[in-house]
């Protein structure tokens, strides 16, 4: 008990679930085909929205995060009224570009501090943990201290969000909206001329990523008590891109494989010390050129619930698996 | 009236490849629309279908002009259509295909389909029914969790019609549905066509296998470089001289 509540591993769990959250946005966007990787700027906007509303006007930390997913999904809406024109490598690439825009502005701008980034955010784990103490119990309980109650209460929010965002997304997959979001995935001008206005759903997702990403960024604000521009470079909306590479992007629990396990390889190859990103490396190359289409595809999760149920498997017997998307 | 064309053009920079065409659809009626290769049946469909905008003249469709509307308005108008290369969603079933033709005509918003309202789950109710109705109308109702792209060619034909008619068109475009189909399959497609009138559904014909031409249209319009050369019922096309002359040439004296 004592070694799994150690800080390394507290932290550790909340990267990982702060990452899937971000898996989720970019699987939103690229739910309707688009690729994004503007998601580490909308990170950003979020963060420093939430960091500096708590810090400068004293708003509390509940009202901070949500209001800076909504900053995230004001710029979308600037940038995404022009780019969601653009298609496959095109918007990949004016995504990128928006992303460095907003890391070279928060880097010029006197309020967030340049270069040496927003330090001293309120913490989500002192707040939570004020909260128990209320409750009285100030000193702990069960040989459990009152911070590291904190942490586990962290946790627990990070992972209600998580829930949440989950189940929104596989309700999502199976109602209208994801109807005309897959469809415009396939077939885009079919989609269109079925009757759906792609352009309003490709903007659709393009906010919710945006909304997503920004509520990470907030949470991870008040999580890591420091931000900087750095946290939000090009090699952030690289990392967000290869969790859904990675996982696979066909449904919601591939790009949160990606980042639960992207997040975790990195610690578990410590003991390899300057082999570690070699190693990493590789393995990222060698998925690539043994499973493309990412790591969980729907004919994944159809052979682990015939499993599962113990039932024989339902897409091999006429021979028709589900075909994904590279 | 359900369409009316007059004197449309549309031109591709100096390439002129349809000009001052004009024809009608009345309610219920099948029009063919024929024609050597080349001679601007499919940028007819684009036309009217509002993926091209017509260089001048004017589309109207139930009093009411189509110029402005961008493909999805007119599909919620009520004109759908096929492609001549199929274009389904390959990786989702028949019947996702059929209801995701249905898009404009179900209401459910985001948050109902994400908490599941009462009315949300009715509707998906209604429409799956609808759209097993259209499968079994077409003739592939044992498809329907199969993958379309999974489905054979003839299947993924009938697969299109009836994810068209799930917009509940009153005017329906068939661009080359017997393209690459067999003798029984076009007997077959013929009858579906005669269904699709029997609903009440106006529908315009590009084909190029004379026998369903024939048999299945009121009346036939031909193209010819873009231009149309002659219109009418198929007994006179089939002997009209320009018609001869388009798809045979001229006989040398």
């Amino acid at each position: 008990m004592e070694f799994l509540l150690n800080p390394y591993y507290m932290q550790l769990i909340t990267f990982i679930i702060i990452n899937a959250i971000l898996g989720i946005s970019i699987y939103l966007t690229l739910s309707t085909g688009q690729l994004s990787l503007g998601n580490a700027g909308f990170m950003s906007v979020g963060a420093y929205t939430s960091a500096l509303l708590t810090l400068k006007a004293g708003v509390p930390l509940y009202a901070a995060v949500p209001l800076g997913g909504a900053a995230a999904c004001l710029l979308a809406a600037i940038i995404g009224i022009p780019t969601t024109r653009l298609r496959g490598i095109y918007l990949a690439i004016a995504t990128l570009g928006f992303g460095e825009v907003v890391r070279v502005i928060i880097l010029n701008l006197k309020i967030t501090n340049g270069a040496l980034g927003l330090s001293s955010i309120p913490s989500m784990g002192v707040m939570l943990s004020k909260g128990i103490a209320a409750f009285g119990l100030a000193g702990g309980i069960g040989g459990i201290s009152i911070r590291q109650l904190g942490s586990i209460a962290v946790i627990l929010v990070l992972a209600l969000i998580l829930w949440f965002l989950i189940f929104f997304a596989l309700r999502l997959s199976t109602s209208r909206l994801g109807r005309a979001f897959a469809a415009i995935k396939a077939d885009e001008h079919a989609a269109e001329v079925s009757g759906i206005d792609t352009r309003y759903y490709k903007l659709l997702a393009f906010f919710m990523g945006a909304f997503v990403a920004g509520i990470a960024g907030g949470l991870a604000a008040h999580i890591t008590f420091y931000i900087g521009p750095k946290d939000f470079a090009y090699h952030r909306a690289v990392e967000i891109l290869l969790f859904a590479v990675l996982g696979g992007s066909d449904v919601v629990w591939g790009p949160i494989f990606g980042a639960v396990l992207l997040t975790v390889l990195p610690e578990v190859l410590r003991f390899a010390t300057e082999y570690r990103e070699m190693i990493y490396g590789a393995i990222l190359v060698l998925m690539m050129a043994f499973r493309p289409q990412g790591l969980i595809s729907e004919s994944t999760l159809a052979l682990w619930r015939a499993k599962l149920t113990r039932q024989p498997k339902i897409a091999d017997q006429d021979g028709v698996t589900r075909r994904t998307t590279p | 009236m359900t369409l009316l064309l007059e004197q449309v053009t549309k031109q591709f920079g100096g390439l002129a490849a349809l000009t001052d065409v004009g024809f009608t659809v009345n309610p219920g009626e099948i029009v063919g629309v024929i024609g050597p290769n080349g001679a601007g049946k499919t940028t007819l469909f684009n036309l009217i279908t509002g993926v091209l905008a017509p260089s001048s003249g004017r589309i109207m469709y139930q009093k009411q002009s189509l110029v402005e509307f961008k493909p999805h308005k007119i599909t919620e108008l009520g004109i759908a259509r096929t492609f001549q290369n199929i274009r389904l969603f390959e990786h989702l079933t028949a019947l996702e295909n059929v209801v995701i033709g249905a898009h404009c005509r179900m209401k459910a918003g985001l948050w109902q389909g994400i908490w599941r309202t009462a009315t949300q789950r009715q509707e998906e109710k209604n429409f799956r029914e609808k759209a097993r109705e259209l499968l079994n109308l077409v003739g592939i109702g044992e498809d329907e969790l199969s993958l379309a792209g999974a489905l054979p060619y003839g299947k993924q034909r009938r697969l299109e019609i009836a994810r068209a008619l799930a917009s509940q068109p009153n005017l329906l475009l068939l661009d080359e549905p017997a393209a690459g189909m067999n003798e029984s399959e076009t007997d077959d497609l013929q009858i579906l066509i005669k269904k699709i009138q029997e609903l009440g559904k106006a529908v315009i014909l590009i084909e190029h296998d004379m026998g369903l031409v024939m048999n299945s249209c009121d009346r036939l319009v031909v193209l010819n470089f873009g231009k149309k050369i002659a219109e009418g019922i198929p007994k006179i096309i089939q002997d009209h001289p320009a018609v001869i002359e388009a798809y045979l040439g001229r006989e040398e004296d």
